[in-house]
């Protein structure tokens, strides 16, 4: 298991994290500009659910509440933050893998009678 | 070293950036979520309704919990009691406690995953998605109500996952209905067997197909399909069939919302025959179900820190006697028209309290719908 998480945590130069804002994110300074994505999300679906990338490339990921507080977890990461309420601001997640490959995110808080409908992926490319 | 610590080092590096003027930031490093991990989570309303020539009452509709676990990534359960009305006694018709889901989900690929257990039929917008916050009106629909019987739900199995582009499917093979619990007011209502030693000699079939991919807007179809006539001896065929489209749509203030579903009985006469010569009445069970909604709702308050406001309106047309067998005439009173107008006010996204007036019509010149005067305090935690 630890040498599955070790081998995991190799694909990713930069995992990133969050922030629960009320307005955009702006990169700290000498970071790589990164591909923005908006993503609504309510009961049972986020939109898009496929987000594409390009490996190596990071992506910012804007994540915004159209009903109650939501989880984003991107299996096999560290990810993992909860979404506000909403009108309760947008929480952004930047994550780079440095190789191709699919990555599956899913709704990380129970949040319905179809919470496990809410799933989507990150294929990069 | 050790290992973990160095996936931590490796897979977090940072960033948390906040737009100028946020006021309220946190910023947290990730943590890696357990795999084993159980959740509790549920919703509750209560209601004031008031019908026309009536006492107005007031009961605790319904009062939910939802169990989940996660046995792993790959495997989890999901569970939900619901106890309605507040109270249960022995055959009392008041109040029921319901396990409307308990399912496990093997999570193969995000195209294809094995669901089975008691599981919610895929059929419309309601029956899958009704947390009392996120829709409008105290009571469900009349079409969620008379013509597809929500909540649905029957033990079976079956698959589900997404196709990629927007669209996702579900489809399962699951209990059919009882037809001899049909009837001319409530249609198929009441043969929902619920998960309760049911018979399972053909098994029903549903699914689902819907599309996501357009910001705000789900757009929906639905079947199920099954023999309904297992009870009666000489046994004869009552295949059901029920379709539905809906599409709902919300952007910033505004929601909108249609669907439309239609219920086709066989062999209906064969059907109100063997009913009428079992119980001495005729239940004039219709051939075809048919009902239909719209209904627009706008946020007139929305971000204050008091909450947000919403007003609503909405038309139904639902008729449980739509096309008769060949020698029944339908009963009026079941052609139904209703136009409801109310508000919600959210102090809290998930906690909504609601208000409406229910104007019924029906085309009968003998028996007169009621109106409705409807309070609901609902909320979602």
């Amino acid at each position: 298991m630890i040498r599955n998480l070790t081998r995991a945590g190799s694909l990713f130069t930069i995992v990133g994290v969050l922030a629960i804002s009320s307005g955009a994110s702006t990169p700290a300074s000498g970071q790589q500009p990164a591909q923005i994505v908006d993503v609504t999300v309510e009961r049972f679906s986020f939109t898009p659910s496929e987000i594409r990338m390009k490996a190596g490339t990071p992506v910012e990921i804007r994540l915004r509440s159209e009903d109650t507080d939501h989880g984003f977890r991107i299996a096999g990461t560290e990810i993992n933050i909860t979404i506000p309420k909403r009108g309760r601001g947008t929480a952004t997640v930047r994550f780079q893998p440095d190789k191709p490959g699919r990555y599956e995110f899913e709704c990380s808080k129970l949040c319905g009678a179809g919470h496990a409908f809410m799933r989507g992926t990150i294929v990069a490319e | 070293m050790l290992p973990s610590r160095r996936f931590a080092l490796g897979a977090v590096l940072f960033v948390a950036a906040l737009a100028p003027g946020t006021t309220a930031a946190q910023t947290t490093t990730p943590a890696a979520a357990p795999e084993r991990t159980t959740d509790i989570s549920g919703y509750m309303d209560f209601h004031f309704n008031k019908p026309e020539l009536a006492d107005g009452r007031l009961d605790f509709h319904r009062f939910v919990l939802l169990v989940t676990h996660k046995f792993s990534d790959r495997i989890r359960f999901v569970s939900e009691l619901e106890l309605e009305h507040a109270f249960v006694e022995g055959l009392e018709e008041a109040g029921e406690l319901e396990l409307e889901q308990a399912y496990l989900d093997f999570m193969v690929s995000r195209r294809f995953n094995i669901r089975a257990g008691m599981i919610l039929m895929p059929i419309g917008i309601l029956n899958e998605r009704h947390e009392p916050p996120i829709y409008y009106g105290v009571e469900r629909t009349f079409v969620d109500t008379f013509i597809i019987p929500t909540t649905w739900f029957e033990v079976g199995a079956g698959v589900h996952g997404e196709l990629g582009r927007g669209w996702r499917y579900r489809a399962f093979v699951a209990s059919p209905l009882n037809a001899r619990e049909f009837s001319a007011e409530e249609g198929i209502r009441g043969g929902r067997q619920q998960g309760s030693d049911t018979n399972i000699g053909r098994p029903a079939v549903t699914g689902r197909l819907e599309y996501v991919a357009i910001r705000g807007l789900t757009a929906g179809a639905s079947f199920w399909t099954g023999r309904s006539g297992f009870e009666f001896r000489p046994r004869f065929d009552v295949p059901v069939t029920v379709g539905e489209a809906d599409a709902r749509y919300s952007r910033d203030r505004l929601e909108l919302r249609a669907q439309f579903a239609q219920v086709g009985i066989g062999n209906a006469a064969l059907l109100n025959d063997a009913l009428g010569r079992a119980v001495g009445v005729n239940p004039n069970i219709a051939r075809t179900l048919r009902g239909f909604y719209s209904e627009a709702g706008y946020r007139v308050l929305s971000g204050a820190k008091a909450g947000d406001v919403g007003i609503f309106a909405r038309y139904e047309n639902f008729d449980t006697q739509f096309r008769m067998p060949e020698g029944y005439l339908p009963l009026k009173e079941f052609d139904r028209d209703a136009f409801v107008l109310g508000a919600t006010y959210w102090p809290d996204p998930d906690i909504a309290l609601k208000m409406d007036y229910s104007a019924v019509r029906n085309k009968s010149a003998v028996v007169k719908a009621l109106d409705s005067f409807n309070i609901g305090l609902g909320w979602w935690f």
